[in-house]
């Protein structure tokens, strides 16, 4: 626990925090170029296609964000160390971005290539049973003004859900297995050309430095924001023992 | 602290330790840096205006509530990683009755001697010695806040705590009831149990050995 | 300091399942003396059952092929408010805090509640099966697959209702949250609830073992997961 702690540390110093950025800046350019320029157009959906460089990486970075959330609610109840709970509350503000952005793309995808916007493409559907998870973890951190007892509760609802999700998904794929329906995307060797390929790794990795990246912000600013309440505080409670970093 | 692998016997002659305890509810502090030491059989009573950080004291001391920074220990278990032990040891008794509205007074507590392993035939009797024993069979939704409190009186006597906490017990109560919470503090204190008590009502006679003021979230001693 | 003042007892001599029962007994107790899944949530399900069909009917056939949905549907609401009704006994007089104070597994005051829940919907779902049968017209099919998926569909939903219960009451104005809490995390028991039921009124009853194993999947699941993480919703 404590080695990954002072990684984090590291990580979310200034300097660290900058080069992440720099990278991430770096890695969203090279995507960029990379699936609108290089890669070819998809020989039956077109220049559409292109729009699973930036969904998949999305949809990807959802479940992530949600494993973060998982990992550090758990160790937020066996440690009630508080730093973990800032950890997942971050990555469930980041992560839900990330979901509704995925949901939307795949709309978007799907309109074009199957006339509506919503099939209830396995895939897309279990995203969209995450982002519902997701939007109830906020709301009860929203609802909650007891700062231990929200602590608590989320990590719960973290729990819980991560644990629920992938019994969702097989609930849902099953389901659909009744209609025979193809997915926008399919995935597996020789059905997609190399250079879409790489394309998509690049995406991904991009798109999991922008999380860092973002992760270290919002960090940095929970921060800042509890450094001003303990200062707020001083005058009637004198030095608190910082918490934990 | 106490060794935890001590559980039989416990050398505390110390039933309240807190060392430092701040409670804070967002950016509000209930109570600022508490230092609270009752021995064993010491009955200490709270005083203080409303807000000044009693309840959340009692509370602290109940394992209601986890102290935001600080520690401590009852009855020489750790207040944050042995709460279980404490709760075996200890009752509290607040404006709150804890019951259940639709159950009769017999019943509420038949489920807590079934729930912790108590003997349900004392129920008649510490039913009789709160003077609640006739109405034993009716349910508690149509009982004064007396009446109610009575009942709480009734299975704090069943359970025998060595730690006593209460907070405001005698608010809203009739005579009747604030006689059965003067008993049961006089018994606690004949026996040699520790009672911790904040109330604005005169203690018992000749029970309470210290008055402890609370004001603004800190402990101001009064009396020695 | 007297012999007397010195505590031997060690943890609460009671076991863990005779703490649940006793709770379990208790919310039941008070729940037959309340009557509220008779006064209230009968009511209600019948209420639902008979708007779902002014909005599906007249036709006949739409409303068969949605029976089991609309049913399920039903048990989905029933289900939230059974357990927020099982909390409102709690904070009452704030017993709640009483069982958290008490050297009462915590664990035990989950399955406790759960269980009672369980069997007031399963009371609910037999009296509800019989209404749709009656409007919508469906037949009752294989009924050992059936009473086998709202069994073990009733498990689910009281497991997950019975674990955040404790947030719809503990705070004013947790209401809305609730419902959004538990309706995603039992869409597995919806789904899979719909089309075991499906297969067992329309004759596949062979098909519906898949569903059902599901169902038990999830219950084995969410009353594994409830009982290890219950404690630290009651915890401050």
């Amino acid at each position: 626990m404590d080695v990954a702690a002072r990684g984090l540390g590291k990580a979310t110093s200034r300097s660290g925090e900058r080069a992440l950025g720099i990278a991430a800046l770096v890695a969203v350019v090279v995507s960029a170029t990379l699936s609108l320029v290089v890669a070819p157009p998809d020989a039956v959906q077109g220049e559409v296609q292109r729009l699973m460089y930036v969904h998949v990486p999305a949809a990807w970075l959802a479940y992530l964000s949600f494993f973060a959330v998982f990992v550090a609610s758990v160790a937020y109840l066996k440690t009630r160390r508080i730093r973990w709970d800032r950890i997942a509350a971050a990555s469930a503000e980041i992560g839900v971005l990330f979901t509704a952005l995925a949901i939307a793309l795949g709309a978007l995808w799907g309109k074009p290539i199957w006339g509506t916007w919503w099939t209830w493409d396995p895939r897309l559907t279990t995203t969209a049973m995450l982002l519902l998870i997701y939007l109830a973890y906020l709301a009860v951190r929203r609802v909650v003004d007891n700062p231990s007892r929200r602590a608590r509760w989320a990590a719960v609802i973290g729990i819980v859900g991560f644990v629920d999700v992938p019994i969702v998904h097989l609930s849902v794929v099953w389901w659909r297995s009744l209609h025979q329906q193809a997915t926008l995307l399919r995935i597996g060797g020789p059905e997609i050309h190399g250079s879409m390929l790489t394309a998509l790794l690049v995406g991904v990795a991009a798109f999991t430095l922008v999380y860092a990246y973002l992760m270290t912000l919002r960090l940095r600013v929970g921060r800042l924001e509890e450094r001003a309440v303990r200062e707020a505080l001083s005058p009637q409670v004198g030095e608190l023992e910082e918490a934990d970093a | 602290m106490h060794p935890s692998s001590e559980t039989s016997v416990r050398a505390a002659t110390v039933a309240i330790e807190l060392r430092g305890v701040t409670r804070l509810f967002g950016t509000i502090p209930a109570i600022v840096r508490a230092n609270l030491r009752v021995e064993r059989g010491e009955v200490v009573v709270l005083r203080g205006p409303n807000g000044a950080g009693k309840t959340t004291l009692l509370r602290i001391a109940a394992t209601a509530l986890s102290p935001t920074y600080g520690r401590g220990s009852i009855l020489g278990f750790d207040l944050e990683r042995e709460r279980e032990e404490i709760r075996l040891r200890s009752d509290l008794l607040s404006h709150q009755t804890r019951l259940y509205e639709d159950l009769s007074a017999a019943e509420n507590l038949a489920f807590w001697c079934r729930l912790l392993g108590l003997e349900a035939a004392g129920i008649d009797a510490a039913l009789e010695r709160v003077g609640m024993l006739e109405v034993a069979g009716e349910r508690v939704r149509g009982f004064s806040q007396g009446m109610r409190q009575r009942i709480a009186v009734a299975r704090t006597v069943l359970r025998r705590p060595d730690l006593l906490l209460l907070d405001e017990p005698y608010t809203g109560l009739d005579a009747e009831a604030r006689h059965a919470v003067d008993d049961l503090i006089r018994e606690a204190a004949r026996d040699g149990r520790t009672v911790l008590m904040a109330t604005h009502h005169p203690a018992p006679e000749a029970v309470a050995h210290r008055e402890l003021h609370v004001d603004g979230g800190r402990i101001v001693r009064e009396a020695p | 300091m007297t012999a007397r003042a010195e505590s031997f007892r060690t943890r609460n001599s009671v076991p863990f399942l005779r703490q649940a029962a006793a709770i379990a007994a208790k919310d039941l107790r008070i729940e037959i003396r309340g009557r509220h899944a008779l006064g209230t949530l009968l009511p209600f399900a019948a209420t639902l059952l008979v708007s779902f069909g002014f909005a599906f009917g007249p036709g006949r056939d739409v409303l068969e092929r949605t029976a089991p949905g609309l049913l399920w549907m039903a048990m989905l609401f029933a289900a939230v408010m059974a357990a927020r009704r099982s909390y409102q006994a709690e904070t009452e007089d704030d017993a709640l805090e009483g069982l958290l104070l008490a050297p009462v597994d915590k664990a035990a005051v989950f399955l406790g509640k759960a269980i009672a829940v369980a069997l007031e919907l399963l009371v609910l779902v037999i009296a509800v099966l019989l209404m749709v049968v009656v409007l919508f017209d469906l037949s009752p099919g294989n009924p050992f697959a059936l009473l086998g998926a709202f069994a073990l569909g009733t498990v689910g939903l009281a497991a997950v209702g019975g674990l955040f219960g404790v947030v719809a009451e503990a705070e004013r104005t947790r209401e809305a949250v609730f419902p959004m809490l538990v309706l995603p995390l039992v869409t597995p028991v919806l789904i899979a609830g719909v089309r075991a039921t499906d297969l067992a009124t329309t004759g596949q009853a062979g098909e519906a073992a898949q569903w059902l194993g599901l169902l038990l999947a999830f219950d084995i699941v969410f009353v594994s997961v409830g009982i290890l993480v219950f404690g630290h919703l009651m915890e401050d």
